[in-house]
C-alpha cells in the first residue's frame, strides 16, 4: 500500500516547480494581466514546456512521447495551477488525448509526435456552456463530413493549430483556418478565451470515436483540471496563512484569532481531501479501475468547491489588500472561477455521483 | 503508487476472515440477534466473544508478541479494523485500554504493570476505564481538581470523573489526580493512577444519553484506595504520561469507521430508493441526489486519508498532529451521513417506522451517535487550534 507519488513523479513535481520559480514566476504572469491584447502564449514558456516533454507524457513512446499516465500530467497540471500558468498547455495536452484514444492509426502518427514536441498548439470545443460533462453536451452538429455550431469560450482557439470539437456523433478534428474565430475579453487574463462558428467547416472524424471514449476524454479533462484547482487552492491557502502569521491587528497577528485560524484549518483539510481524491483520481484512470468515473466526478466537486472556498478567503484574509489589483489574490480567484465550472461544475458532477451510486 | 496489499497483508486477511466466518455466527450479524437482550447481557456476550477471538490470536494486532499481540503491521491493523466493520463483528468492551493504556503500559509501564496489565486487558479478564474528564476539566483537561493524597503505602482520592465509557462494566480505570502542589504550573503535580473499580470507595453511576442508552456514566470517589506502586509513569508525571497516551491514537487510520459509515450510506441510499417523495421516490428527489453525493464524496475522501495515513505509518512516519485531521475527517463524514439520512427521512426521523416494513431504530440512534463523535476525545474546537497551530503554524 503506498498512496503517494513514485520518485520519478516528484522528481517531474521538483522539475516544473522549480522551472516557475526560476523563469516564470507572478512577474511574468502580472505581465499577462497588464497586457491583455497579446495571443497571451509567453514564448519561452512554451518553448519550454515542449522540451521539457510536458506535452509528451501521455503520447506513447512508438509515437515519440514518453508514455506516462494520467497522474504524470495531472502533476503538472497542478503545479500549472500554482503557478497561475498561461497558455495552451491542456487544450495541446487534450488534442493529444482525442488522437490517441479514437484516432486512427494514420491519424496518431501524423499528429501526436507534433503535439507531444509542442509543434502543433491545440484546443478543444467539448461541451456547450453550462453542459452537463457528458457526450450529450456536444457543441456542434455533424452533417456529411462538415461541423457546424457556434463553440463558445474554447481556450487559445485564437492561437491553436488544430481543434478537436465534439459533435452528436462523436469527436472530429477541425483545422482552424476554416472557422471564424472571435476573441472575448477575459476575466482570467492567464488564459485567451475564443468564439469559433464553423459552418458546415470541413471535418475528419477520429475514426474510432465512440460514445465510451468521448466520455473517457471528458472524464480525464475534468480529472486535469481538478488537480489544477487543488494546486491553486493549496497555494492560496499557504500564502494566506503565511500572510496572517505576521499581519497585525489589535497588537496580535490575525492568524492567532480563532474566527480566522479554525477556517483556515477547515480549508486546509478540504485542500487535503480534494488533493487526495484529485491523486487519485488520476491513478484510477492509469490503473482502469472500476470506480474511475466515480473518482473522476468526486475529484471535480471536491476541488471545485475547495478552490471556491480558499481563494475567496484568500482575499478576506488578506483584508483590503487582498482586493487590489497589484495583490496576487486575485489571479488565483480568477482561474479558480473559469476551471471551477469547467467541463462539470461540482453539483453537476455531484448528480453524476448520484447516478452512479444510487440508481446504480 | 500502488493500492495493493502485499501477500502477506492480503494472507493474514484470508485467516481473520475465515476466522470470523466460523466463529462469528450470520445471526449474530444483526440487529435483531441483540434486540431484546440487556446491555449487561449484551456486554457480556461481546466480553466472552472478545476473549474467544484473543485466544485465536487475533487481538493486539499491532501489539509486540512477547505482550501477546500479533507482532503485525499498521496495515495489518487496518486490515483488521476493515475487515470488523465488515462483519458486523461486536465492538470491543476495551477500547480505551487498546487504544491508550496498553501502548502506554508498553512504553514507560514497570514489568510489574507490563505483565499485570497487558495480557488480562488483551483477554477482556479485566475491563478498563478512562478517568480524564471532570464536571469543571472537559477540554480544559488541566483544570482537574481530583485530589489523590499521600497516606503510607496508598493513595486516598476523592473526587469526580464523568463520560467514563463503560463506567458500569469497569474493573478498574486510569485517572488522573492531583497527587502534590501545582508549583505554578497546572500541569505540575499531577498523577497518572491505576485504581480498582470494585471498592467501596468508588461509586459508577450511569449517565443516559440522548439516544437513551447508558453507554458512559460519572465515577465519583470518596476515600478510595490506591497502592502508591500503581502509579504509571511515576509521580507527579502524570501530565506528560497522558500526553504520551494520547498520542498512541496519532497512528490510526480510520479505514474500520470509513467502512462502517460506507456501509451506513448504503443504507441510507437504499431507504431512499424505499421512500415515496413527491409522487416519485426520495431518491430522486434532486436535493436529497445533491446531499447523498456530497456525503459520499467526504466519505470517500476518508478513505484515500486512510491510505494515506497508512503509507505514512507504514514507512516508520509520526503523523504527529496531523492525527487531529483524521478525527475532524470521520467524525464529519459521519456527521454528514447522519444529516442526509435525517433529510431523506423528512417528517419520518420522529418515528423508527415511518412506513410498514421498515424499522429503523438503529440508524436514528446513529444518526444520534454521531453528533457525540464531534465532542468526544477533543472536541471539533480544540481539534481545530490544533490543525491551525501545530499543523499550519498559525499563532497562538
Amino acid at each position: 500500500m503506498k498512496f503517494q507519488l513514485t520518485d520519478e513523479q516528484r522528481a517531474l513535481q521538483d522539475a516544473v516547480r522549480s522551472y516557475l520559480r526560476d523563469k516564470f514566476g507572478q512577474q511574468q504572469v502580472r505581465d499577462l494581466y497588464e497586457n491583455p491584447g497579446t495571443d497571451g502564449v509567453p514564448a519561452d514558456l512554451w518553448r519550454a514546456v515542449g522540451e521539457q516533454g510536458w506535452l509528451a507524457v501521455l503520447v506513447p513512446e512508438e509515437h515519440d512521447g514518453i508514455g506516462l499516465g494520467l497522474l504524470d500530467a495531472a502533476v503538472i497540471a497542478r503545479a500549472f495551477g500554482a503557478g497561475t500558468v498561461p497558455g495552451p498547455w491542456l487544450g495541446t495536452l487534450l488534442v493529444g488525448e482525442a488522437v490517441r484514444l479514437a484516432g486512427s492509426d494514420a491519424q496518431r502518427k501524423s499528429l501526436l509526435p507534433r503535439l507531444a514536441a509542442g509543434e502543433l498548439k491545440g484546443a478543444v470545443a467539448l461541451l456547450k456552456n453550462g453542459s452537463s460533462p457528458t457526450p450529450a453536451g456536444a457543441p456542434a452538429t455533424a452533417s456529411g463530413g462538415t461541423l457546424s455550431g457556434r463553440l463558445e469560450l474554447v481556450e487559445y482557439a485564437g492561437v491553436a493549430d488544430l481543434l478537436v470539437v465534439a459533435a452528436q456523433d462523436g469527436l472530429y478534428l477541425v483545422d482552424p483556418a476554416h472557422a471564424t474565430i472571435t476573441t472575448h475579453e477575459a476575466l482570467d487574463r492567464t488564459v485567451r478565451l475564443n468564439t469559433v462558428v464553423l459552418d458546415n467547416a470541413p471535418a475528419d472524424r477520429l475514426e474510432n470515436s465512440t460514445p465510451v471514449l468521448h466520455q473517457e476524454l471528458l472524464d480525464r479533462a475534468a480529472v486535469l483540471v481538478a488537480n489544477d484547482l487543488v494546486g491553486i487552492a493549496r497555494k492560496a491557502l499557504s500564502d494566506t496563512v503565511e500572510y496572517d502569521k505576521t499581519r497585525v491587528q489589535f497588537g496580535k497577528p490575525v492568524g492567532s484569532f480563532q474566527a480566522i485560524k479554525h477556517d483556515l484549518a477547515d480549508i486546509h483539510l478540504a485542500v487535503t481531501m480534494a488533493e487526495h481524491a484529485a491523486t487519485y483520481a488520476a491513478y484510477a484512470f492509469d490503473i482502469d479501475a472500476p470506480d474511475k468515473q466515480l473518482a473522476a466526478s468526486i475529484a471535480k466537486a471536491k476541488a471545485a468547491d475547495t478552490a471556491s472556498t480558499s481563494t475567496g478567503a484568500m482575499i478576506q484574509y488578506h483584508g483590503g489588500i487582498g482586493y487590489t489589483w497589484e495583490h496576487d489574490s486575485h489571479f488565483y480567484l480568477k482561474r479558480s472561477k473559469r476551471l471551477e465550472y469547467q467541463y462539470g461544475d461540482a453539483a453537476q458532477h455531484r448528480e453524476r455521483i448520484a447516478q452512479l451510486a444510487l440508481d446504480a | 503508487m500502488d493500492l495493493r496489499f502485499s501477500k502477506e497483508d492480503e494472507d493474514f486477511r484470508s485467516e481473520f476472515r475465515s476466522w470470523l466466518d466460523t466463529n462469528l455466527p450470520q445471526d449474530m450479524r444483526t440487529l435483531e440477534w441483540w434486540r431484546g437482550k440487556s446491555d449487561d447481557e449484551q456486554f457480556q456476550i461481546r466480553r466472552e466473544w472478545e476473549a474467544k477471538k484473543a485466544e485465536a490470536g487475533f487481538a493486539g494486532i499491532q501489539w509486540p508478541t512477547e505482550y501477546g499481540g500479533r507482532g503485525g503491521t499498521p496495515t495489518m491493523k487496518a486490515i483488521y479494523d476493515e475487515e470488523m466493520a465488515k462483519a458486523n463483528a461486536p465492538r470491543t468492551v476495551n477500547p480505551l485500554g487498546l487504544a491508550f493504556l496498553g501502548p502506554t503500559v508498553m512504553a514507560i509501564g514497570t514489568d510489574e504493570q507490563k505483565r499485570d496489565i497487558i495480557k488480562p486487558l488483551l483477554h477482556t479478564e479485566v475491563i478498563w476505564c478512562q478517568g480524564f474528564s471532570e464536571p469543571g476539566a472537559g477540554s480544559d483537561l488541566a483544570a482537574l481538581q481530583m485530589k489523590a493524597e499521600p497516606q503510607g503505602d496508598h493513595y486516598v482520592l476523592n473526587g469526580q470523573k464523568i463520560w467514563t465509557t463503560n463506567a458500569m462494566h469497569g474493573d478498574k480505570i486510569f485517572t488522573m489526580a492531583r497527587t502534590g502542589p501545582s508549583e505554578g504550573s497546572r500541569h505540575a503535580g499531577i498523577s497518572m493512577l491505576l485504581v480498582d473499580m470494585h471498592q467501596p470507595g468508588v461509586e459508577a453511576r450511569p449517565l443516559k444519553q440522548i439516544t437513551g442508552e447508558s453507554e458512559f456514566g460519572e465515577v465519583f470517589f470518596t476515600d478510595a484506595l490506591c497502592p502508591t506502586t500503581e502509579v504509571l509513569g511515576g509521580e507527579g508525571n502524570g501530565w506528560m504520561t497522558a500526553m504520551l497516551l494520547l498520542s498512541f491514537e496519532r497512528g490510526s487510520s480510520a479505514i474500520g469507521q470509513y467502512t462502517e459509515f460506507r456501509h451506513q450510506w448504503a443504507e441510507v441510499a437504499d431507504l431512499a430508493r424505499t421512500l415515496d417523495r413527491d409522487g416519485k421516490k426520495a431518491a430522486q428527489d434532486p436535493v436529497l441526489r445533491q446531499r447523498l453525493a456530497d456525503a459520499l464524496i467526504d466519505l470517500e475522501c476518508l478513505k484515500y486519508h486512510s491510505w494515506h495515513v497508512l503509507t505514512q505509518t507504514s514507512q516508520g512516519k509520526d503523523l504527529g498532529f496531523e492525527a487531529s485531521m483524521t478525527k475532524i475527517m470521520w467524525s464529519e463524514a459521519f456527521r454528514k451521513v447522519s444529516d442526509a439520512y435525517e433529510a431523506v427521512l423528512g417528517t419520518g426521523f420522529q418515528v423508527p417506522d415511518p412506513q410498514p416494513g421498515l424499522s429503523l431504530g438503529e440508524l436514528t440512534t446513529m444518526a444520534l451517535w454521531s453528533r457525540s463523535c464531534t465532542i468526544w476525545g477533543g472536541s471539533q474546537q480544540v481539534q481545530r487550534s490544533i490543525v491551525a497551530e501545530r499543523v499550519l503554524g498559525l499563532p497562538r
